[in-house]
């Protein structure tokens, strides 16, 4: 299927040249539409390789990419002589000085930078807008999209490394390692703007009781409520507080670069949803109160640690504490001001596009546009009723409805996974091994296990199991429950205040799962590959964060 | 202990800090070795513990914080407090055996230095490093002087910093005993700094100096980037950066002053160049005596034939760069030694 991108995998030439290909099962499961995924496998993949690159990472100069049946699949660039290792060595310390001496100057830059690109964007009147200026918007978009990789990667190979260094001098200096409690109470209960989101969705639960409307969300489902809410004075005012907080966070869509998804700005009813989550957890859970307690255990950790710390090796083991700190609050900021923001900010564009090459009946529907790729965009948009892109719309949407059902390999190549996590190993990429790939989960028969994974967050629950594979799904979670998942995206942040446990079939310890699951204080056991195929809906399962292990009580 | 209250430098040593302090045992082992440090002799710390307990100044400042009683207290407390003991400590006289020994050691000093009556720099010597640092008085003139001096040194040991630190860390507040050095006034025309290695690269190979016209503390306000030259320790040939200086510190009275350098000699470099071949002799000659490189101090006199005007103050061991490692540096040494290793 070449007519996507360059970057269909050639299953035989391109295992002349690579020994081994890995499934992004954390981003592309469950599989990307086509016009997601080549933008996914476009800048995604050049930002990673301008960040290791403009950061000179000593041992990996990114990764290659390819698609493969909507899917992502990628091999790292090991740099293989030593002698460029050295040479990149030397560049590394310039590079990455700035952001060890100053990480929130150089990041608020950023963040700034990227705001700036969206409200040019947004200012845009897209109803007004000619075919051209319609057109030029599109470039515009892929701009940004492009800037905000580089912007990403170089940034997360930065800090993902400090991180990894700081769990290392941990385990080394204080033999404390990431499945002891003190290691994550060290890096959380930090106020970051993604938490800063769910507490203002708390707020409003709170509100709702006030203004008497709760029993409004108690009784309909999340679209629901908005229509009723019109009818009383009470509910336009909630409607209206509702709408301030989605103007200032509703940039966000329910999975990060899948442009397909609705953002919180067309329809709030995530954030309705959520509302109606908290004011199911009963009138005395405080978000605030767990915050503060979190803060109090982060401090008291800390100055354990630090007692145990000679004099001489304070004055950088502090440095490194509070970058690990930041690195840990960089995992959830990031999502919001570059994964999620553009691909709110993007969809917005792609959709007014999709709208006028509906009209011109270039395609059957708005949301065909995300089985276009760009240069199709561009060949139409400027005169979109001389072509009619229907049947090939059709095909791919068959095509892609098909990959939904089919099954994707976690690797591709001449060599085994446990080779291939060498290879891993060998590039000594922070992002493979902290968040995309993660480390390879050890059996350990005599626990008697079902399943075995790796500490995402320490500590035990046992629960009924809910296999979520959509956002969608997240509606059904009860409180208590455990949730399996493929993955977890930063738009699930709100059910962890509601489950006891989570069970991701891949992640590593900055993936999205590890940190808000540390955050919110439940056990998550991440890389058992198979959870969400093993266990089954409504199962009593227990989980260890401590061990890694998931056992199926039946 | 030794009931002796005056020791010259050539008598102390490295180990001596419980004797004299710590820069009159640094001064006596350089000057041990052999280095030219200006001429002087110490005030035991012995000596003042006999002064505050002899003269009832203990006991009043014992009273004193009993009064004070444990409450809390902040610096408006301290500050008062100074004051008053400091007051107390200065109404007290020597007692006059140990006054007539500092006399014949001034009078000694100053046969030796082919002086009357020698200006010399009174300097407090503590055992231990203080903050709010004690005080200095150059240009001491005199055996009366000398012993209002010697007091004042003493007395210096009650700032207001330096009792509230030591109510912190719960050391006796009451005294802190301190030595005394008594050292020829060196009239500096140029002053500065020396590491016996290159303290940027490490280099062990190359000296490097810097320095200024005058006593060489930095010009207050002024611009005082220093010339520095970088010696090469086996071809002795020297590669200078001379840069302005338009300003200088000087003595003045009992202090120093600021004053403008003339014109002609802004731009000229503050060392001669057989001046500089002598700090390199000097430089090579701490190396082994102290078994490693050292940062030192250095002063050219005004008023002394070459080479007896040139002296070393102070010496320490390096901190090389390496050593010197900022935190930044530290952890991306750690992240490229531990984390981008395979």
């Amino acid at each position: 299927m070449y007519d996507i991108t360059p970057f269909e995998l050639d299953e035989q030439r391109d295992l002349e040249h690579y020994d081994v290909w890995l499934l992004d099962g954390t981003h592309s499961i469950p599989p990307m539409t086509p016009l997601s995924g080549w933008a996914w496998v476009q800048y995604c993949r050049s930002g990673m390789q301008y960040g290791a690159e403009m950061l000179s990472l000593p041992t990996c100069k990114g990764w290659d990419w390819r698609l493969h049946d909507h899917c992502i699949y990628l091999t790292p660039l090991v740099v293989t002589s030593e002698e460029e290792v050295k040479q990149r060595e030397q560049v590394f310390r310039q590079r990455i000085a700035p952001i060890i001496e100053d990480y929130d100057k150089v990041w608020q830059g950023y963040v700034k930078e990227m705001l700036a690109m969206y409200d040019h964007a947004k200012s845009l009147d897209l109803e007004k807008a000619s075919n051209i200026e319609l057109m030029e918007h599109f470039e515009e978009l892929m701009h940004i999209n492009k800037r905000v990789w580089d912007i990403h990667m170089f940034m997360m190979y930065a800090v993902d490394g400090v991180f990894i260094l700081f769990e290392n001098i941990c385990k080394t200096l204080l033999g404390i390692d990431d499945t002891n409690p003190t290691f994550h109470k060290l890096v959380r209960g930090f106020d970051n703007e993604i938490f800063q989101a769910d507490r203002k969705l708390w707020q409003l639960s709170k509100r709702a009781i006030e203004l008497g409307i709760a029993d409004v969300f108690q009784s309909s489902k999340p679209n629901e409520v908005l229509p009723k809410l019109e009818g009383s004075e009470a509910g336009r005012k909630w409607s209206k507080e509702l709408y301030a907080f989605i103007d200032q966070f509703g940039w966000r869509t329910a999975r990060i670069f899948e442009y397909a998804e609705p953002s919180w700005v067309e329809d709030p009813s995530p954030a309705i949803m959520n509302v109606k989550q908290y004011l199911a957890k009963g009138g005395d859970f405080n978000l605030d109160d767990e915050r503060k307690v979190l803060a109090e255990e982060r401090e008291a950790a800390e100055k354990d640690v630090l007692s145990r710390v000679s004099e001489e090796q304070k004055g950088w083991f502090t440095a490194l504490l509070r970058l690990a700190q930041r690195s840990s609050a960089f995992s959830e900021e990031h999502n919001l001001y570059i994964d999620l923001y553009a691909t709110a900010v993007i969809r917005r564009g792609l959709l007014a596009i999709g709208n006028r090459l509906a009209a011109a009946g270039t395609i059957g529907h708005r949301d065909d546009i995300f089985f276009l790729i760009p240069d199709e965009i561009r060949r139409v948009c400027i005169d979109p009723a001389n072509h009619d892109l229907r049947p090939l719309v059709a095909r791919r949407r068959e095509n892609w409805a098909g990959s939904l059902k089919r099954e994707h390999p976690p690797l591709i190549g001449k060599i085994g996974f446990e080779e291939a996590v060498g290879l891993l190993v060998r590039s000594v990429d922070p992002i493979a091994l902290k968040i995309v790939v993660g480390s390879l989960p050890v059996p350990r028969p005599e626990l008697k296990a079902d399943l075995y994974g790796t500490c995402g967050s320490p500590g035990i629950a046992e629960g009924r199991a809910r296999v979520v594979y959509v956002y969608e799904d997240l509606i059904n979670v009860q409180e208590g429950e455990i949730l399996v998942a493929p993955a977890t995206y930063v738009s699930w942040t709100p059910i962890f205040s509601l489950i006891k446990g989570v069970v991701v079939d891949r992640g590593a310890s900055l993936s999205h799962a590890a940190i808000v699951g540390r955050e919110y204080g439940i056990p998550v056991v991440m890389n058992v590959f198979t959870g969400t195929s093993a266990i089954k809906n409504g199962q009593t399962i227990r989980v260890d964060g401590n061990l890694g292990t998931v056992h199926i009580l039946g | 202990m030794e009931e002796k209250w005056t020791y010259w430098f050539e008598e102390l040593g490295k180990d001596a800090i419980w004797v004299a302090g710590k820069k009159c045992a640094n001064l006596g082992e350089m000057a041990r070795a052999g280095l030219p440090v200006p001429p002087g002799f110490a005030i035991s710390i012995r000596a003042y513990e006999r002064f505050v307990e002899e003269t009832g100044a203990a006991q009043e400042i014992r009273d004193y914080f009993r009064d004070l009683g444990d409450g809390p207290k902040n610096i408006l407390v301290y500050e008062k407090a100074s004051r008053e003991i400091r007051e107390i400590v200065q109404s007290k006289a020597i007692p006059p055996d140990i006054q007539e020994t500092v006399a014949q050691y001034y009078q000694a000093l100053s046969e030796r230095c082919g002086a009357s009556d020698l200006p010399v720099a009174v300097r407090s010597s503590g055992p231990v490093s203080m903050p709010g640092q004690f005080d200095t008085y150059l240009n001491v003139i005199g055996v009366e002087e000398l012993n209002g001096k010697i007091v004042e040194c003493w007395a210096s040991t009650f700032t207001s910093q330096a009792i509230a630190f030591r109510a912190q860390k719960g050391m006796p507040v009451e005294s802190s005993p301190i030595g005394v050095a008594i050292q020829r006034v060196v009239n500096a025309k140029s002053a500065g700094v020396g590491f016996t290695i290159h303290p940027t690269t490490g280099d062990w190979s190359k000296m490097v100096v810097e320095g200024l016209w005058g006593m060489g503390e930095a010009v207050v306000g002024g611009a005082t980037t220093p010339d520095r030259f970088v010696i090469d320790k086996e071809t002795s040939s020297v590669e200078k950066s001379v840069s302005a200086k338009p300003k200088q510190v000087v003595l003045k009275g009992k202090g120093t002053g600021i004053e403008d350098v003339p014109t002609e000699k802004q731009n000229v470099p503050c060392l001669e160049d057989g001046e500089l071949q002598r700090l390199l002799e000097l430089g090579k000659m701490l190396e082994k005596h102290y078994g490693g490189p050292q940062d030192l101090e250095w002063v050219v006199a005004r008023d002394l034939p070459f080479p007896a005007n040139v002296f070393l103050v102070q010496t320490r061991p390096v901190t090389t760069a390496k050593e010197k490692h900022t935190t930044t540096d530290t952890i991306i040494d750690l992240m490229l030694g531990n984390v981008f290793k395979r």
